[in-house]
């Protein structure tokens, strides 16, 4: 047991931070306020991520067959890192480098590996997610979305619901029933479906969150060759729950919330906040919110670079990563008061993208849930 | 980063374990709790195993002093393990062999261990300093809270000797990580305690630890106390840096405020028995928990060492 950065990592730490400092704009700050969604976003990440891909970044935890350096899963860690805390200039391609990639790797076909791999490690490729529905939330085994098989296709009927990305995405990493007799578990498929295919109907839920934020995608007869399948018809549930080991923890907004958190600490100083020990003890407090969620998901980490099978501390990561979110965005508005109320205003921006923390990816009740049997070994009855 | 005990950490760990299994343990404590006694036998046997000083030790360090000093939390030792080997040896005193207490020089409170200890380590403005005691020095005073308390002698701040410039912010950061590493072996016992217990306890047709509304609760303690876990192994990793120890301490020691709370309501009214093992656990974290000025005070450390943050409290002395 040891706490030290390889050397190698630490520096590449400092080499990634020099990189950030010299590419992004000067508005970049309010470029990223709007989160990864925004089209502002999308479209910079896509010459953001060409850039890290120029210098073999982008994908670097990759094996070297797929494009990849072999890098350890703590060099990728410290990107994570520091692309979460400046504000993920990535976009929503942190997915396709952490979880779809590999998915991909794992499961994939000679021929998808090779049309799939390289455009996500060139970084021009938008993924999003089709996995909740309308009746299957938490509950994501109750998915009814149907891909029956009509010779070389499949014809796709139901609907998607809370995709964020979708509006400017190119693939939809598509959770499907294809055996329709089937329950829960079995006869589920993983389709890589174009977002562009004929039948497949996207519409904006406004909500509060921000523009473009949610969305609803209808399949009405979207007609998906076989080749898009991943992995064995019916043992789509083997790849979501592999892909979402990845995706539980892939995003360091811990790291975004102590760089939130340092700011509002400046701005406290600003106003003499920081000689009134009721908002030292509130910073304080949220400090230590995010410490813990970092410490939790190193302990993930470790368990991912040693190759080991993703155990229950990746529920303890993940819900301690989104009471961090939550700890310093309600912070943020309590501290600057009548600011936040304008929107768009610094607390705002940081709220509403806060604000999905603990239901995004899963709910926080779910994570409980494994938790206590996973961790716990409290009986289930 | 290796999150994983090496060999010797696991070697060292095993024969903990194995004395601690002989001289430890919640029988052990609920025979001495009460009693103010204070575990002399356990103190020898970790002394002559040359556990007190690991923190010195070829190939060891903090890292493993605070490992140890977990394991012995959570087994219950009434000894103040973490004083000698995390304080002393951080602050670099030379002590008689015995109990060890630390406080600081305007104590208006009460002493954990002070009634029996041999060695008093002292946080006197600018300097450390270390007292030798004599029996009697230290009234013993009793306590709600397990551990046997004392009420220190006065004129602290000039008695025994001086540790060196600087000693006194060293022996701050080196007990708020004793602190914490005390509360986190406590804390993981009481919540063992309580879920063993309600894994077994059957209410309304169906085992206690089944309801969801349980689950949750414990799922949440779990969490920090893990979190406080990872948080002080790797601040005794770092020599206890003073941000990540006041980092450490501020976030378990409100843990240990959840915990206490959380194990109690779960186990109902068996949890407030001498027969129940909890209590030997629980009311130690009070204890832990008002030391050095409490929460509040490691949190504005922790404000300090980040942002410089100017508001003072009542200080550690509190």
């Amino acid at each position: 047991m040891e706490f030290d950065w390889a050397p190698e990592d630490a520096r590449h730490r400092d080499e990634i931070r020099a990189f950030l400092a010299e590419v992004l704009p000067a508005d970049w700050e309010e470029i990223s306020k709007h989160g990864p969604g925004s089209d502002t976003q999308a479209a910079f990440s896509k010459t953001f991520c060409a850039r890290m891909a120029e210098r073999g970044w982008l994908t670097q935890h990759w094996p070297a067959a797929y494009g990849g350096r072999d890098a350890s899963a703590w060099r990728h860690a410290v990107v994570g890192e520091e692309m979460w805390a400046i504000g993920e200039p990535r976009g929503a391609q942190y997915m396709n480098v952490n979880w779809i990639g590999p998915a991909i790797m794992r499961f994939g076909s000679e021929e998808q590996k090779a049309f799939h791999l390289p455009r996500i490690s060139r970084g021009e490729v938008l993924w999003c997610q089709g996995f909740s529905e309308p009746e299957a939330g938490s509950d994501l085994v109750a998915l009814r979305t149907l891909a029956l098989r009509e010779g070389d296709e499949y014809v796709v009927n139901g609907s998607k619901i809370w995709t964020s990305y979708v509006d400017n995405a190119e693939f939809i990493f598509l959770l499907v029933r294809t055996d329709p007799e089937s329950k829960r578990h079995k006869g589920v498929s993983v389709l890589l479906c174009p977002v562009d295919t004929p039948g497949v109907e996207v519409r904006e839920i406004p909500s509060v969150v921000g523009a473009r934020y949610f969305h609803e995608v209808f399949f009405s007869d979207a007609r998906v060759p076989v080749s898009a399948l991943l992995g064995p018809e019916g043992e789509g549930w083997n790849v979501v729950n592999y892909a979402l080991q990845y995706e539980r923890v892939g995003a360091a907004r811990y790291a975004r919330a102590a760089r939130t958190l340092d700011r509002l600490a400046e701005l406290a100083r600003e106003r003499g906040m920081l000689d009134d020990p009721t908002w030292v003890e509130k910073l304080a407090e949220a400090r230590g919110v995010c410490e813990a969620a970092r410490v939790l998901t190193y302990k993930v980490i470790d368990e991912r670079a040693k190759g080991r099978p993703p155990s229950a501390d990746t529920q303890l990561a993940r819900v301690a990563g989104t009471r961090a979110d939550s700890a310093v965005a309600n912070l943020a508005v309590e501290l600057l008061g009548a600011e936040a109320l304008e929107y768009g205003s610094y607390a705002d921006a940081n709220f509403r993208l806060a604000m999905t923390a603990g239901v995004a990816v899963g709910a926080t009740e779910v994570q409980l849930n494994l938790i206590a049997s996973r961790f716990l070994g409290l009986p289930r009855d | 980063m290796d999150f994983e005990l090496d060999e010797a950490q696991q070697a060292i760990l095993d024969a903990v374990a194995s004395l601690l299994d002989k001289h430890a343990g919640p029988a052990r404590a609920i025979e001495l709790a009460g009693t103010d006694a204070y575990d002399h036998e356990l103190d020898a046997a970790l002394a002559e195993s040359g556990f007190t000083e690991v923190a010195d030790a070829e190939g060891a360090g903090p890292l493993e002093a605070a490992l140890i000093s977990e394991a012995v939390a959570a087994a219950g030792g009434m000894v103040s393990f973490p004083a000698r080997a995390l304080v002393a040896a951080g602050v670099g005193a030379a002590l008689p062999p015995g109990p060890v207490a630390v406080c600081t020089a305007l104590p208006r409170g009460l002493v954990r261990f002070a009634s029996h200890a041999k060695s008093l380590l002292v946080l006197a403005p600018g300097e450390a300093r270390l007292v030798s005691l004599e029996p009697g020095d230290c009234a013993p005073v009793r306590s709600s809270f397990a551990y046997p308390m004392g009420q220190a002698p006065g004129g602290l701040a000039a008695a025994g000797d001086a540790l060196g410039e600087g000693s006194a912010d060293t022996l701050v950061r080196w007990w708020r990580l004793a602190l914490a590493v005390e509360a986190v072996g406590t804390m993981a016992a009481c919540l063992e305690v309580t879920t063993s217990y309600l894994s077994q306890r059957r209410q309304f047709g169906r085992t206690i630890g089944s309801f969801q509304a349980v689950q949750h609760r414990l799922a949440e303690l779990a969490i920090q106390i893990e979190a406080s876990r990872w948080l002080v192994r790797e601040a005794a990793f770092q020599g206890a840096p003073a941000e990540g120890v006041a980092t450490a301490s501020a976030y378990a020691l409100a843990a240990a405020g959840q915990v206490f709370a959380e194990t109690h309501q779960l186990s109902g009214a068996i949890g407030f028995t001498r027969e129940h093992d909890l209590h030997v656990f629980s009311m130690r974290l009070q204890a832990l928990r008002i030391e050095m000025g409490g929460v509040a005070e490691h949190r504005r450390a922790v404000a300090r060492e980040r942002w410089g943050g100017g508001a003072s409290g009542r200080g550690v002395g509190a």
